[in-house]
Formats: C-alpha cells, structure tokens, sequence
C-alpha cells in the first residue's frame, strides 16, 4: 500500500490519499491525473488496463486500485 | 500544470497542441535533470489561435519557450483525406496539404516573435499505420511522400530563424521499440501519444534546452583497457589486445572508437584517464594499426597509478573547464563508484557489459546537444593542442613578459554581426569563469538587445603564431546620457593569462567614450565560478566608486596587436 500510495503522490503531490474514500470526488485526482496514474500503474507493474477498464471508478481509492491490480496478477 | 506558482529561476514552457500534452508538461516539471521547468498546458485544438492571436490568454503566462506539437492528420485536414481515400483527385489533396504545412510555418514564425525559443517536433505518423506500400512514398500522392515533404517545407521555412528548433519525433518514435501513439488514452482523454513517447519528447526538449542554455558536456574522458580496446594491454601486450577486424569484439571496439573520432570532430574533446603505463599506452595507440583514435585525437592525458578522480581534478585544471563539462567513460563499476561518489558534478553513465552496445551507447547520449556548429567547434581539439605547444614555450623561456611577446598575439574587434550571432550567443551562454554578469540570452533576444538604441555588442577574434583561437571574446554596454553600463564582458578560458582581457577592456573602454560616455560602469555579479573576472575588475575600479572603471588603470597591452574589422 506505501508503494501505491508513493506512486500517487507522484501523481499528485501534497495529498493524503491513505484514508480517502474517493480521489476524484473529494477533489484530489482529476481525470488528467487518472491517465498519469494509469500510465505509472503501467510502468511499474507491467500490466496493461483495457480502454473500459480506465474510469474513475476503477482507481477511486486504494482499495479499488488493489482489486484492479489483484485481478491482474499483481502481488501486492 | 502550475501556472499559479512563482518560480523565479525556472524557464516558462507553454505548451501549444491539437491533442492533450499535459503528460508532457509533467514530465518536463517533474524529471530530475537540468533546467528546471515550469509548464502550462494550453486547451488543446487552438494551436492556431495561440499562434496568431499575441493577445490569446494563453501568453499571459509569458513564456521563455513555446512547444508546438501538432499531429500531422490534423493539422493538415487533406493529408487525413488522402489517408482515408477521400478525394476524387489523389494529387490536387496533396497540394492542398502542402499548402497546410505552409500556413502552419507561417504561424509558427509568426509566434516565433513572442518567444526565446520555439519547439517543434516533426511531423509523425502512428506506427500501426499501414497504407498500400507500393504507392506511399509515390511522388504527388503518396503519405509517406507527402510526410516527408511537409516536413521538408517546416525545415526550409524555419531555416532562417536561429529561435526555431524542428525536433526529430521520427527519431523519437523510431527509439522506442513500442508504441508512439496510444489509442486508448486517446479514447479516454484525447492524449494522442504513448507514455514512453512522452518520456523520450521530455527529455530530448530537456537536452535541446541545455544546449540552448551552454549546460553541454564538453569533454569525454575515456578509460583505455576494456574501455577503448578489449583486454588489459599491459598484461596481454599491445599485439593480443582485442581491436579492430577480423575478431567481432574487436570489430566493436573499433567501432567505439570511430564514434568518439565523431564527436571529437565537432568539438567535444577526449582526453584519457588510465591505470597504465604512460610511454607504452601511448606507444599502443600511436602504433597499433586498428586504432580509430590517434595521440593527435586527445587533448589531454593521465595515464599513471593515481586514483581517477584526483587525475580528472588535475585533467580539469590543466584544460581549464569545470568538471560539470566533463562525462567520464570507464569499464569498471569501481572505479566509476569512485568518481561519482568524490566527483558527482562529473557525469559518470554504466557502460553497456557488451562490446557491441559501446558505439549504439555513444550515439544515444543526449548531453552533446547545442544550438549550432561552426569553426570554433570543428577545429577545437586542434585549438587545445596549439595551447599546449604554448604552455611548453613557457616553460622552456620562464619569462612571462618575453613569452607573451613572442606569441604575437593579435585580437581583431568588430561590432556584433548576424553572421557572429551563433557563436557570440554560445560564448556568453557557456562562459562561467570569465564572465562579467553571467546573463545569458539565446540569439535572438541578444541580437534584438544588442540593436536597441544606446546599445553595442562587440566581438573579439584572437590568434597567435601558434594558432587561431577564433571568436573569444564579447563586451557590450548600454549608454544613458554620460553614463555608460557594461552589460557583458566574456571571454573564453583558452585565451585567460595572454593579457587579452586588458586589450578588450581597452578597446571596450575607447568605445564607450567615442559613444559619449564620460564614465564607465562595470557591475560584477557575485557567481559562484566567475572568480577571474571579478578579481581582473577588482583592479580596474576607481577608489571609492564603487563599480566606475579608472580609466588611468585601463590599456592596451604593447604585446597585443589589436585591429578593428571583421
């Protein structure tokens, strides 16, 4: 979770995501942002998100970002 | 991006395009390397707007640098017929799209005013973009021609404009190995190209910068065993080292060695640190017959039992230039760990483990980048090794007074030219010790500065019987009322210790008089390298008035020859 955690304060510096609930509608990730995360996501765990796959739900919080992962393949 | 933040020292980046650039604008803030940046993204489709409109709120954020990235298919609505095959006559689309691509350089030159510089990368197209292959590079129909002529056009257009750069994105794209262009974030947010292609446009815009800015490397210092040939020389002797044909590896030395012969031909200069011994590494290299490289090829050497980075310290010394010029090239991770822990200003890349990766590593470096090429930078190597010839005069005679005279020196000033421009722009934008007040400015805005009226520019040309040292130095002044302000006073540490700093102070001083000045300034400003020039004004300053030159203390050394002209 540090490392997600990491990878979207690079995203977006400055911001608590650790407890948040929702990135987007609580105002700290935008849907620039989204394609950013997406692309760092990318880079750093080889995997690849399909075009449907890359909406704000997918990625609204830590948990969520897991589960995507998880499904993947990546072992968080 | 961050529009809303201060930053002073940063450069100011706008981005212009007809697609989403805002992954870029990220990555040229965020990366690590030098000049830091501030960027702002602009709405993406009003690359028109921007380029013509100087009141478009997009220039309020009052850019130093302008990217204009636009996609070939959109920019020129008639290449996109032509792909898609809607036209009823294939020749009159491509007309059309050159016609295009000439309106879009007029834009740019146009907004080519308002900037420092200007970015623009080639034209491109995705690479899963397949059209009939035994028509696309035909002449007046084909997409592949039609690209190539397009960007032809952008080329000949901006050739006059020294503020223009055309970037290589066919390069970019073609490094990449993957994909340039992402569908999917297209899809999402109109991003029309790949991460990665972002990644290689950042930092190549990073290296153009640097370039632009006189943050270049200069000098490359090689390591020889395993480094310049495969084997260890003193122990496998000069005939059993692996260099040159019929043996592969030996192939791949050889040609490592052809690429630096390459970059030292446009002016980066080599010089070698080594473990070995001196007379008979040097007899290697001048007698082995595979050697690309020649004694003639270096301008310096260390080869001796020393640590490394004490010889880099005594090689920086000796050619006068910081160590944040030099790259060092090295074989054994020891001995680079070494360097990069004492000296981290020097830049210390791993080599490729293979031979063959040497030469492909070399070429894919991006820390050569600059404006321009000319004389000064095809003959400096040769400019160095004529210095040498003078600093073993020196020690041989011991006088410094009789030595000077025998150099016949002679420094021709002229007033600042088109045709100097490009080299004057890179003196004062690389120049750190010898420099007055440390501004730097691209051409442009120092050709534009340099005509205001009160203004004047000066270049310096210097040589001696040992050689040319070509356009050395710059001084320039502003004049209100009596009063006149030396603005710049460069000059390039291979010509530092000649006295030629008193003769273009001299000539300098005459200037501003003839110009109506009855007092002349010189503020210095306190950088962190310019110590020689703030100690050579340290004596040329009246008492008790602060930053006015005595003019008592200012001449034309007899030993110099100084001429005016071109």
């Amino acid at each position: 979770m540090d490392e997600l955690i990491a990878i979207l304060n690079e995203v977006r510096p400055g911001q608590n995501f650790s407890g948040a609930k929702n990135f987007f509608d609580q105002g700290m990730l935008d849907s620039l942002d989204l394609t950013a995360l997406v692309a760092a996501l990318e880079s750093r765990y080889g995997v690849f998100m399909d075009v449907d796959e890359i909406v704000a739900d997918n990625f609204c919080n830590l948990a969520a970002i897991k589960t995507v992962l998880v499904r993947k393949g990546v072992n968080l | 991006m961050s529009e809303n933040k201060k930053d002073a020292s940063a450069k100011r980046v706008l981005l212009a395009g007809d697609t989403t650039l805002d992954p870029l604008g990220r990555l040229l803030e965020r990366g690590q390397e030098t000049p830091r940046l501030q960027t702002s993204a602009a709405p993406y489709g009003q690359v028109y707007q921007i380029l013509l409109d100087a009141s478009h709120p997009a220039w309020e954020f009052q850019p130093d640098v302008l990217v204009a990235w636009t996609a070939a298919q959109w920019t020129l609505p008639s290449l996109e017929k032509l792909l898609r095959f809607e036209f009823e006559s294939a020749t009159a689309v491509y007309d059309a799209a050159l016609r295009e691509a000439e309106q879009f350089a007029e834009a740019v030159l146009r907004a080519s005013k308002r900037v420092g510089l200007v970015l623009v990368p080639s034209w491109i197209l995705p690479n899963h973009e397949r059209w009939i292959q035994t028509i696309t590079w035909r002449q007046g129909v084909g997409p592949a021609n039609l690209l190539a002529k397009a960007n032809l056009m952008l080329a000949e257009k901006f050739a006059a404009q020294q503020n223009i750069v055309l970037l290589d994105a066919g390069y970019w794209q073609a490094s990449l190995g993957g994909p340039a262009h992402d569908p999917r974030m297209y899809a999402v947010a109109k991003i029309l190209y790949s991460q990665k292609l972002f990644e290689k446009a950042a930092g190549e815009m990073k290296a153009v910068l640097r370039g632009a800015l006189g943050l270049g490397k200069k000098v490359i210092v090689c390591d020889l065993d395993n480094t310049l040939w495969g084997g260890v020389v003193g122990d496998d002797g000069a005939n059993n080292i692996k260099l040159g044909a019929p043996d592969p590896v030996g192939e791949c030395f050889h040609a490592f060695q052809t690429a630096l012969k390459g970059l030292r031909s446009r002016g980066i200069l080599l010089a070698i640190c080594s473990k070995n011994d001196e007379k008979f590494a040097l007899s290697v290299i001048e007698e082995h017959p595979a050697m690309a490289l020649r004694k003639s090829d270096f301008v310096a050497w260390r080869i001796n039992w020393k640590d490394k980075a004490e010889n880099l310290l005594g090689l920086a010394e000796e050619l006068n230039l910081g160590l944040d010029s030099f790259v060092f090239l090295d074989d054994s991770p020891q001995e680079r760990d070494q360097v990069r822990q004492v000296l981290p200003q020097v830049f210390t890349p791993n080599l490729p483990t293979s031979p063959s990766d040497l030469a492909p590593f070399l070429s894919s470096l991006s820390c050569f980048e600059t404006p321009s090429l000319g004389k000064e930078d095809f003959e400096r190597t040769e400019m160095y090794q004529a210095e040498r010839g003078r600093k073993e005069t020196l020690d041989v005679s011991g006088d410094v007074e009789n030595w000077l005279r025998s150099l016949q020196i002679e420094v021709r000033a002229a007033r600042l030219r088109r045709e100097s421009l490009p080299r004057a722009a890179q003196l004062l934008n690389k120049t750190n010790q010898f420099n007055l007040s440390l501004r730097r400015l691209e051409e442009k805005s120092f050709w534009d500065w340099a005509e205001e009226p009160g203004n004047a520019a000066y270049t310096f040309h210097v040589c001696d019987r040992f050689g040319d040292f070509g356009l050395t130095g710059l001084a320039s002044f502003s004049l209100a009322g009596t009063e006149a302000r030396i603005v710049d006073f460069v000059m390039s540490c291979r010509v530092m210790g000649k006295k030629v700093e008193e003769a273009l102070l001299g000539y300098t001083l005459d200037r501003a008089r003839a110009a109506g000045a009855d007092r002349v300034m010189a503020p210095v400003v306190d950088g962190p390298r310019n110590g020689p020039a703030k100690t050579f004004f340290a004596t040329k300053f009246s008492n008790g008035d602060g930053a006015a030159i005595d003019p008592a203390r200012v001449g034309i050394p007899p030993q110099i020859n100084l001429k005016e002209g071109n």
